[in-house]
């Protein structure tokens, strides 16, 4: 009884969340629903990260560099081969995933915060990386849709028509951004869930036990780096799919940065709480310059927020709604 | 721009129009008149955030004066993290949403590259756009519901060039220069003041991102320069002063306008000492409010009233009077736009403006601009650094 209450109740959180997900661009402005589909992009690159850092326990800060590698495989393919701007999506994974693989080659030697500062490094020279290569990339002003390909902007009139059914480019944008983030999502649970996801874990929890138990430890830790890359492609080429635009100026090593703390707030190791970590670093910039906007403040605001995040909640927000539905889980799945 | 890209928007811009209230002009009211721009709240370039500040606190001043026609001025400041991409999503959010009559001081230049055809092709002015690159002045046919406010690089770097091949023709130059438009800009008009004398024997950039410039510094040194040019923002400048100090190296210096406030030489001077910063030069075409020569100046009273009374902050920050200028400017613009301002009259009016009575502005420069002169501020002196502060010295230069 208890047992079918407990799928009843799992189900139920789920068509919850996915009502949420469809109805949520209705019940705000509609540039209200470009915010959330930044925050979809951040939730994409977090979920790939935690697959990475939380799950195969390996640090990176580059993943805003493997953004910078979608973002521009995007571009590139819109404005000099004149792709479509949606058809480019899966050849950015792809080649974000590619870089990622080869990244990881690193991280077969160094570990821990070693693996950290080589990421970091990559992430730091990606803008001069980028400007190396005008003709390819546009250099420092970087690529723009508008002005060479406007033709291949999905909605660039406002409107976008799919099946017979006509939404504003906003409300568009949303939807391609989530229901990518929900599919990711999903496989990254089933991933988790599966073989796959116990050799990650007994990677992070001791490489030692996991060798002599038999895992490849070469191949565990790329193949969690490129999987982790094509989440990162993927954001970073919706990422300039919602701008229209690619430069330098957006791939600083702050974007890694940023993941990094959007995972860490949102639980490293859980899925769930990685909504409230894209949300949380999509909203934190606005909200403190709301707060006030005399020098300094904003950026203090910020650091506090995250401060505060890690001390009030040391499992991040997963283990928030971890501990919040434990009387829940516990009466679903103990016998009576 | 490809004219698709201007039907489009001009089918989309008819639909707004059509779907909205009539024909009336987008962000003006009988008693509000409603602009935006971008500024860096946030981020790598915060420390500019006072250039939307300053013209904020301009602003509430000339409100708490009756406006302008009676219409109060509501400026709406987007945070763009000085990231190009989120520049274009505020300015649509700034044009689709909040309905703004035009879009004013937005900071940066790849920022403004990045919204300039959007803009153009919707029609909406994009006025005095805080970014001194050529383009904003010179490419007008092309984008003419664009203009510029500050010197353009390519001018400023033109005026050392031509100083230094004038005054010591025998200088061996080492430039230090930003790897981006800007530093670029510099750079070439440096180039071009130099004419033929080969002057410059080592060139070495620097990512806006990177740490810092300790190894340019030394490459500079050991090519045996003896000028060194600053194409820097304020942080590598005085990065750029401490490393030479610290290798014993006493170039002379020329340090561009970004980075000459006074406030940002202190910091230089605490980082290396007094002799390192002795005959620096630079040019000038702003009020310094660090400069005792302003303690009595009716134009930085009014600035000091300003920063007091309505809620300016950092009142030292000579970034903070850039702002009001350009705030200043578009209320004189605003006034020439007739009773009721429509997009149409605002452009003509601010290629048409002749401001002789800036308060924020050195004496003597005037903001002036016409059908085919779309540098408003295109004046500036040379001034020199002695014992702690800027001099300027020789005559008003036209910097074109």
């Amino acid at each position: 009884m208890r047992r079918a209450l407990g799928i009843g109740a799992w189900a139920l959180a789920v068509a919850a969340g996915l009502a949420v997900f469809l109805l949520l661009p209705h019940l705000v402005s509609d540039f209200h629903s470009r915010d959330l589909a930044g925050a979809g992009v951040f939730f994409i690159a977090i979920v790939g990260l935690n697959l990475l850092t939380g799950y195969t326990g390996q640090i990176s800060l580059g993943h805003g560099a493997l953004m910078a590698i979608g973002a521009y495989t995007t571009a590139a393919l819109v404005v000099h081969e004149h792709w479509r701007d949606v058809w480019t999506i899966p050849l950015a994974g792809l080649a974000a995933g590619i870089v990622g693989f080869i990244i990881g080659i690193p991280a077969l030697r160094l570990s821990g915060l070693y693996l950290a500062l080589a990421t970091f490094g990559f992430a730091v020279s990606m803008p001069s990386l980028i400007k190396k290569f005008p003709g390819l990339t546009g250099g420092s002003q970087g690529l723009s849709f508008f002005e060479s390909a406007p033709q291949q902007i999905t909605g660039l009139t406002g409107k976008v028509t799919i099946f017979g059914h006509t939404m504003t480019q906003a409300h568009f944008l949303y939807y391609l951004t989530w229901s990518i983030g929900i599919v990711g999502f999903a496989l990254a649970w089933l991933i988790v869930r599966g073989g796959l996801g116990r050799v990650f874990r007994s990677v992070r929890d001791s490489e030692v036990a996991a060798v002599s138990s038999g895992v490849n430890l070469a191949a565990t830790k790329t193949l969690a780096f490129a999987l982790s890359g094509v989440y990162a492609g993927v954001a970073g080429s919706l990422l300039a799919i919602q701008g229209n635009i690619v430069s330098p100026l957006s791939f600083t090593f702050r974007l890694s940065i940023l993941i990094l703390v959007g995972a860490v707030v949102g639980g490293l190791g859980s899925l769930p709480g990685l909504v409230l970590g894209a949300l949380f670093v999509q909203y934190l910039p606005t909200i403190s310059t709301h707060v006030s906007t005399r020098s300094g403040v904003p950026d203090f605001i910020y650091g506090a927020a995250i401060i505060l995040a890690m001390i009030l909640l040391p499992t991040g927000a997963g283990g928030l709604l971890r501990r919040a539905a434990r009387p829940l889980t516990t009466w679903l799945y103990t016998r009576p | 721009m490809s004219r698709v890209v201007i039907a489009i928007f001009g089918a989309l811009a008819l639909a707004t129009v059509a779907s909205g209230a009539g024909t009336a002009t987008p962000g003006v009211s009988p008693t509000e008149v409603v602009i935006g721009g971008t500024i860096p709240l946030t981020g790598v370039a915060s420390s500019y955030r006072t250039v939307g500040l300053g013209a904020a606190a301009y602003f509430r001043y000339v409100n708490a004066h009756g406006g302008v026609n009676h219409r109060k001025i509501r400026y709406i400041i987007k945070d763009d993290a000085y990231d190009p991409g989120q520049t274009m999503a505020k300015t649509r959010e700034l044009v689709e949403q909040d309905h703004v009559f035009a879009i004013f001081n937005s900071l940066g230049t790849e920022h403004n590259l990045a919204t300039r055809p959007y803009l153009n092709a919707l029609k909406v002015p994009q006025l005095f756009v805080a970014s001194g690159a050529t383009t904003w002045g010179k490419d007008y046919s092309q984008w003419p519901w664009t203009i510029g406010y500050q010197p353009n690089y390519r001018a400023e770097g033109t005026i050392y060039g031509r100083y230094v091949a004038k005054t010591a023709p025998k200088s061996r130059i080492g430039v230090l220069s930003q790897n981006d438009d800007y530093g670029k800009d510099l750079l070439a008009g440096l180039r071009n003041g130099l004419g033929k004398k080969k002057l410059i024997v080592s060139t070495q950039s620097y990512n806006v991102d990177d740490p810092d410039v300790q190894s340019q510094i030394a490459r500079l040194k050991s090519a045996k320069a003896n000028t060194l040019m600053l194409f820097a923002t304020p942080k590598f400048a005085i990065q750029a002063y401490r490393y030479a100090y610290q290798l014993g190296w006493r170039p002379k210096v020329y340090i561009n306008t970004v980075s000459s406030a006074s406030n940002t030489m202190a910091f230089a001077r605490l980082a290396s000492n007094k002799k390192q910063l002795e005959g620096t030069i630079s040019i000038v075409f702003i009020k310094d409010p660090t400069d005792p020569r302003w303690a009595k100046d009716r134009g930085m009273k009014l600035y000091r009233t300003v920063m007091k009374k309505f809620k300016g902050t950092n009142p030292t920050d000579v970034y903070n009077v850039y702002g009001m200028s350009a705030a200043h400017t578009f209320v004189e613009a605003l006034k020439k736009a007739g009773k009721n301002p429509t997009r149409d009259s605002i452009m003509r009016a601010a290629t048409h403006l002749n401001v002789k009575n800036d308060p924020f502005l050195l004496p003597g420069v005037v903001v002036r601009t016409t059908s085919s002169d779309h540098f408003p501020l295109d004046q500036a002196r040379l001034e020199r650094y002695h014992n702690g502060r800027w001099r300027y010295f020789g005559g008003m230069f036209k910097v074109r």
